[in-house]
């Protein structure tokens, strides 16, 4: 369950705000002025957010000087989701086994019910 | 904070044909534990369990082509035969407080798992964010992508 930028990825999706950024961002580039008015924060804090979501790789920025337009990096959201992906058939699969365990534990308890 | 932003969780759901007495029992002792939970071709090359509030539990799954690996953390509440809440390292270092419950209805027993991740990064360390989310709720944001 290894992946290298997996702690920061997932640290930066930790806040609600960030989430939403993104969320904003699947339907499209915005720039911070567009990213703010949704939200009750000034442009400052909503930039500290993008900061993090930008050294996170979760979204990269247009070189224009005034608006730099942000835009969602859709790979690094991919391996967030996958190594989840893989962390829930993980378990799934640990419950297929403790299903078929429990058929053998039903079995026992009955033989020793019957041997008593 | 904005107020619509979701609390996303991940969250498994699973019937067993099976009491929940029996269910909970299967959590609770090495000799259970690693009868089942190292999903195939993984085996249980080391299964140590402490079943009792702090008590520690320390798995090594191994895998065919000789990787190892550790899995380890404590349980914090146990309340028989209801619920099982532990702490494990699921990542380099990160934890995941995991809550089962247990519910019985007409001999079947409903596990539910519900999984909270708290990840920290340099960007994040001492913020103490934890999170939780449901691959469904990333899953429709990559579908628009």
């Amino acid at each position: 369950m290894r992946t290298g930028h997996l702690d920061t990825t997932f640290a930066a999706l930790a806040d609600p705000t960030r989430r939403a950024i993104l969320a904003r961002l699947a339907n499209g580039d915005a720039n911070v002025t567009e990213l703010a008015k949704p939200f009750d924060m000034s442009q400052p804090a909503i930039s500290k957010h993008l900061k993090v979501l930008e050294r996170a790789g979760l979204i990269s920025r247009g070189r224009e000087a005034q608006s730099r337009p942000c835009r969602l990096e859709a790979r690094r959201l991919r391996e967030a989701t996958e190594w989840m992906e893989r962390y829930r058939r993980f378990w799934e699969e640990s419950f297929d086994r403790l299903g078929e365990y429990l058929v053998i534990l039903k079995q026992k308890e009955k033989r020793n019910a019957r041997n008593k | 904070m904005s107020p619509d932003a979701k609390k996303p969780e991940l969250v498994l759901t699973r019937v067993f044909d099976a009491p929940r007495r029996l269910v909970f029992e299967a959590w609770t002792k090495a000799e259970h534990v690693s009868r089942w939970f190292a999903p195939r071709p993984l085996t249980m090359a080391r299964c140590e369990v402490d079943f009792r509030p702090g008590g520690a539990f320390r798995f090594v799954m191994h895998a065919p082509d000789g990787t190892d690996y550790p899995f380890e953390g404590a349980f914090g509440e146990i309340v028989p035969p209801e619920r099982i809440v532990f702490t494990g390292t699921v990542h380099e270092g990160n934890v995941a407080v995991t809550t089962v419950t247990f519910v019985e209805h007409e001999g079947k027993t409903t596990l539910t798992m519900k999984q909270t991740f708290a990840f920290e990064s340099d960007a994040t360390r001492g913020a103490k964010q934890g999170w939780t989310m449901t691959l469904d709720q990333l899953g429709e944001h990559l579908t628009k992508l």
